[in-house]
């Protein structure tokens, strides 16, 4: 009895749900604050956590490439990014107009009609789930995938990167004419 | 790796629509233009969670979940880029991010 007890802790069973509980209340918790917060930078600071929960959460489900990347492209490149753009823009800022716009009120239950009408519909859906072991080497197939059958997409992707890079540089570099 | 995860797919995907729908509500009501993209940031992140998590539920034999998800993560970074290369220069030009007070072409 113990033992079997002991077992299932040891085993996924038990750390599995109680990581997926953590990290989901980690990813929704903070991004009511991203949504409520009256301040645009702890806005930003708390998508940063956001963020890194979802990479948990990739990772949790066996996309460990995929939640390093996540790190090291939203939480170390897109937060920096949208930090500066706060702070370049911090006259903007005018504290007697609110932070949430007329919308608020007439859009809450929107919203709330939108999330009931999406969690009832995945709850109803009996998914058809395939029962095989996934693999091991989930890493090299993902290189093997982007430069396989995906090649194009990943070459696209970089050319897209590069013009936003350029263009980004340009629009924001371009002085106003008065 | 086990089998299939000893939660129901279900809880994932529940997870990402109040994710959806919070980023839908970060876009709707949010004045500033830098707070509405931190709302798109959390639909695009709803999207990728369903996309890896129906690539694990589906037996991860074939790697598209992924590439997709690291697709829409490199085109957030560049729409992240361009969008607020955009907002600075609006900054210059009218002295504010408000989206319902650059309203120049309004009939």
């Amino acid at each position: 009895m113990i033992g079997g007890l002991w077992e299932q802790i040891l085993s996924g069973s038990f750390w599995y749900p109680l990581a997926f509980l953590i990290l989901a209340a980690g990813t929704l918790v903070p991004a009511l604050l991203v949504v409520l917060s009256r301040s645009l930078l702890h806005s930003a600071l708390w998508l940063l956590v956001a963020l890194m929960s979802t990479a948990g959460l990739f990772v949790l489900l066996g996309a460990e490439a995929l939640g390093a990347l996540q790190i090291l492209i939203y939480c170390g490149g897109i937060i920096v990014l949208i930090l500066f753009a706060v702070m370049l823009t911090r006259g903007a800022a005018r504290p007697e107009t609110g932070v949430h716009n007329r919308l608020l009120w007439w859009s809450l239950p929107v919203v709330l009609g939108f999330g009931i009408l999406t969690f009832t519909l995945t709850r109803r859906e009996a998914w058809p789930l395939a029962q095989m072991h996934g693999p091991a080497d989930v890493t090299p197939r993902l290189a093997d995938a982007l430069l396989g059958p995906y090649v194009l997409a990943f070459e696209v992707a970089s050319v897209i990167l590069l013009v936003a890079m350029v263009g980004a540089t340009v629009i924001a570099s371009a002085e106003p004419k008065q | 790796m086990t089998p299939v995860p000893p939660i129901p797919i279900q809880a994932f995907l529940c997870l990402s629509a109040c994710l959806l729908a919070i980023g839908l509500l970060g876009v709707l009501v949010r004045r500033n233009a830098i707070a509405v993209l931190l709302g798109i940031e959390l639909m695009l992140n709803a999207a990728n969670i369903n996309f890896v998590t129906f690539w694990r539920y589906g037996g991860a034999q074939h790697m598209e979940g992924q590439v997709f998800a690291l697709i829409v993560i490199t085109i957030a970074a560049a729409e992240a880029a361009i969008a607020l290369a955009i907002i600075l220069n609006v900054y210059r030009r009218f002295r504010t991010v408000n989206v319902d007070q650059i309203n120049l072409m309004k009939g």
